[in-house]
């Protein structure tokens, strides 16, 4: 066996410093991975073209691509189109509408970014709960989890696949194919599905009518039923004249209503107006809250409540405003911010109406609730304002809000263009990255989003966290560490079975998926995880596709994007995750495998 | 119409002060009957009250929260009289358990060490280095007291609206020149005072209720809006909820409760 390099012990500490780094999230993922670009070729682990050869390799290129189609496809409202039919076959058993959007939800993650499908349904799926009185905690999760799964599908679904092939190269072993996969992915479909049809009700959330005195009580119910509508109202003409000047963050704090637009003699409207704004005589306010909040505002101040808007008659028209809920992503720069300090007032002239974090819904003073990943704001405003909003991507729209922006004319450009990739791939066997940048280019000519639109969509966070980390890897492989790590590790554990080594090694990915992101798994684990099959005499493609598709077993723990988006307006807890998580997992791990035996022959 | 609290060191002549305002003014006048209304209300030995609200915070209350949890009980029963309106209170910290009422003025009355002594002397029959010692050992408590809990000097004339040395003041002047204040525009009643005083009654009231359990957890109400700030991790913050839950259901004038988590308390709550 080979002796233990400085080299190595240097290249070990790095991972180390990525894991740590990964693990108590001083600084964001893909800033670590930017960290790890720099620092390997500064410590000479690396030459300084391996450092950055991430930028250009397939992955990066193909995941580019990847998005710009999708970003693509969705301009067109091509899937959105999908929907209507979907919910017409679901009808309104509860088995059915889990099942038949699920199963959709999972095929257009297969080739579109998991979180992008996931947001899609979310609205649609939120108006089922409503009209079928089906709790949404029944019916995100099983959705939310077929999204991830559903990224095993192809080669092209999630990011560790795509990277697969790269992190392969080095070792000279057989690239897949694109839809080598498929009947993997598809049993880890079926099989979660299943799971939540036979299992449902004992690992998903029981909220609603299970206990009577549990449902007068519950938050869920509350939220559901106590959500506000839009109202308007006129102050009397001597409003100001016997009483202390109230403000506009007067009203929000003693009635929690918050004010959307106002009057301003002696024609202006001033829309989402600032606390510090003086509510005047004689003036209309547009307002958002609760009936009951409403209700005594009008009371106490002597406000006159009218039937509907009337001054605000075109800017509550559908269309021109409304409220989104939009919900903090993981890796979103607000966490641990309050709505002060991010100000959107301000900056988006946007309303924020309440935080809905877990089973709790907060509407007083929310401006001084530090955000975490999963809280789900709820924002009024101008579809427009919210659009501008939506494009920092600083949080995740539940609600689409660029309807008025489709370009339903195009999709069969689009449609044409995502064949041509495909058929590329498949008929003429030209490489991933080449058949998807030509898909995505065909878009951006033929018109279905312009250049910039293609440029925006592209998640840059997500790029850095690819590129940075395949140094990391090259670094691992180049210095033998992964070679030292892997027989010592075989050394400890002696001979064993290919099916158990790969169990281990699913195992292991599922663990390190959970801590370190799916990306930085993948990218520390393939070399690892070669490097030792080819020592125990086991195929080391198996081993490297073990790790590209169990670094999707991300169930336990909201860290996953979907499970991050979903949790808010799911109004799960993370034991819900754990409770549901766990058993989808281990039925991941025993599904994957069965699967790879059973078509591999391993 | 208003609150007026008094506060004094012993043998500065404040309670004959405060009795003479009440009787001149037809106030009610309160000091103990606020310790024995807790006392009654919470089943706490009237002694152990006394203690919390006179003595500094020892080691041992460092480590327990009973100190705070008795002092919450007080300013509840306190707040219970004050809300009647035309109160004198006399007691121990008025101003500033009544932080949160906007009408109350806020007197403190002083006199010299001397005079203090002899009075002392007199009514204890003790000598003069003795009686000197005990005065300086209790004003020195106070100071202490207000420190540990409130971060500020008794000392500092800025606790107070108005600040009377009764040594060439007789104490008849101190209640002419107290009554004339009171008068002024800022310590009438109005509606708003009235609804600040209800919602400040809230607070002190689920503060009270909560305060047995959780030392960590301020409370503030806002037109009935209750929101309680709990800093804690989110079993903490979870139990706080279930128990303001509890309370506020027992409680009338409450629209709304929210328990928020948050690192640092505000510094506006109770």
């Amino acid at each position: 066996m080979e002796t233990l390099t400085t080299e190595m012990i240097m290249v070990m500490i790095m991972i180390g410093i990525a894991v740590f780094l990964f693990i108590v999230e001083w600084v964001r993922v893909d800033v670590v991975a930017i960290l790890m670009m720099v620092a390997l070729p500064l410590l000479h682990l690396v030459t300084p073209k391996e450092a950055f050869v991430g930028m250009s390799s397939n992955a990066v290129i193909s995941i580019i691509a990847v998005i710009i189609i999708g970003a693509g496809l969705d301009k067109t409202g091509l899937i959105n189109r999908l929907v209507g039919p979907i919910l017409k076959i679901a009808g309104t058993s509860k088995s059915r509408v889990v099942i038949a959007i699920s199963v959709t939800v999972a095929v257009i993650s297969s080739f579109m970014q998991n979180i992008g499908a996931a947001a899609l349904f979310l609205p649609a799926i939120q108006r089922i709960s409503k009209s079928t009185k089906i709790p949404l905690s029944q019916l995100l999760m099983p959705i939310g989890f077929s999204a991830i799964l559903g990224g095993t599908m192809t080669l092209v679904g999630c990011s560790p696949l795509i990277l697969l092939n790269d992190l392969l190269e080095p070792f000279g072993l057989e690239p897949f194919g694109l839809f080598d996969v498929t009947p993997i992915g598809l049993a880890l479909v079926a099989s979660g599905l299943a799971c939540f049809i036979l299992l449902g009700r004992f690992i998903l959330p029981q909220g609603g009518a299970e206990s009577a005195e549990e449902t007068s009580q519950s938050p869920i119910e509350n939220t559901l039923i106590e959500m506000g509508e839009i109202y308007e109202i006129q102050t009397p003409v001597n409003y100001t004249d016997y009483r202390e000047p109230v403000l506009v963050d007067n009203l929000k704090r003693r009635y929690l209503v918050n004010v959307l637009a106002m009057t301003e003699p002696p024609d202006f409207k001033v829309l989402s107006p600032t606390g510090d704004q003086e509510v005047r005589s004689d003036v209309h306010l547009l307002v958002y809250g609760r009936k009951k909040d409403i209700q005594r505002m009008v009371e106490v101040e002597e406000m006159q409540l009218k039937e509907a808007p009337e001054i605000f008659k075109g800017e509550t028209e559908e269309g021109a405003s409304g409220a989104v809920e939009a919900v903090v992503a993981p890796r979103s720069p607000l966490m641990g911010k309050t709505l002060r300090e991010i100000n959107l007032q301000d900056r988006f002239q946007v309303t924020p109406l309440a935080i809905y974090r877990g089973e709790e819904a907060y509407r007083a003073e929310i401006g001084d609730v530090p955000l975490a990943v999963g809280d789900a704001v709820l924002i009024h405003g101008e579809w427009q304002r919210l659009q501008v909003l939506q494009h920092e991507r600083s949080l995740l729209f539940t609600t689409p809000i660029d309807v008025e922006l489709l370009r339903p004319e195009k999709a069969i450009f689009a449609g044409f263009w995502l064949a041509v990739a495909l058929s590329m791939i498949l008929i003429f066997n030209i490489q991933l990255s080449v058949s998807l940048m030509t898909g995505a280019l065909g878009m951006v000519v033929t018109r279905v989003l312009n250049i910039d639109e293609a440029y925006q969509s592209v998640d840059w966070r997500t790029i850095f966290l690819l590129a940075g980390l395949i140094p990391l890897g090259i670094a691992t492989e180049k210095t033998g560490t992964a070679a030292w790590i892997a027989h010592t590790i075989l050394n400890i554990i002696g001979d064993v079975q290919p099916i158990v080594l790969l169990t281990v090694i699913g195992v292991l990915s599922t663990i390190f998926t959970l801590v370190i992101s799916n990306v930085g798994a993948t990218v520390l684990l393939v070399p690892l995880v070669v490097n030792m099959a080819i020592a125990a005499h086991t195929d080391p493609r198996m081993a490297a596709l073990v790790v590209g598709l169990a670094t999707s077993n991300s169930f336990m723990l909201p860290t996953h994007q979907v499970n991050a988006l979903y949790m808010g307006p799911g109004r799960y807890r993370s034991v819900d995750f754990m409770k549901a998580g766990l058993v989808i997992s281990i039925v991941f791990i025993v599904v994957m495998i069965g699967m790879i035996k059973l078509i591999y022959g391993v | 119409m208003a609150i007026i609290t008094i506060s004094r060191g012993s043998y500065s002549k404040g309670k004959e002060v405060a009795e003479k305002i009440a009787s001149h003014l037809g106030y009610q006048c309160i000091s103990r009957d606020v310790l024995l209304d807790a006392s009654e209300r919470f089943h706490i030995p009237e002694m152990k009250l006394v203690r919390a609200i006179h003595d500094a915070p020892s080691i041992l209350d460092r480590f327990s929260h009973s100190q705070q949890a008795f002092i919450a009980y007080i300013r509840y029963a306190l707040v219970q009289h004050v809300k009647e309106d035309n109160v004198v209170y006399h007691g121990l910290a008025g101003h500033l358990l009544l932080k949160g009422i906007p009408n109350v003025l806020k007197v403190r009355v002083i006199a010299d060490l001397a005079d203090r002594v002899r009075a002392e002397m007199k009514r204890e029959k003790i000598s003069e280095k003795a009686a000197r010692s005990l005065l300086l050992k209790d004003d020195e408590e106070r100071r202490k007291w207000t420190q540990a809990l409130y971060g500020v000097d008794s000392r500092d004339s800025s606790l107070y609206d108005l600040v009377v040395h009764v040594h060439k003041l007789t104490v008849d002047d101190a209640v002419e020149i107290i009554s004339d204040a009171v008068q002024r525009t800022p310590f009438k009643t109005t509606k708003q005072v009235r609804q600040k005083m209800e919602d400040y009654g809230l607070a002190c009231q689920l503060k009270a209720g909560l305060a047995h359990s959780f030392d960590n957890v301020g409370v503030k109400s806002e037109y009935g809006n209750v929101l309680v700030y709990a800093r804690g991790n989110e079993h903490y913050v979870q139990r706080v909820r279930k128990k303001a839950r509890e309370v506020t259901g027992k409680m009338s004038g409450v629209n709304e409760l929210e328990v928020h988590a948050v690192q640092k308390l505000p510094l506006d709550v109770v």
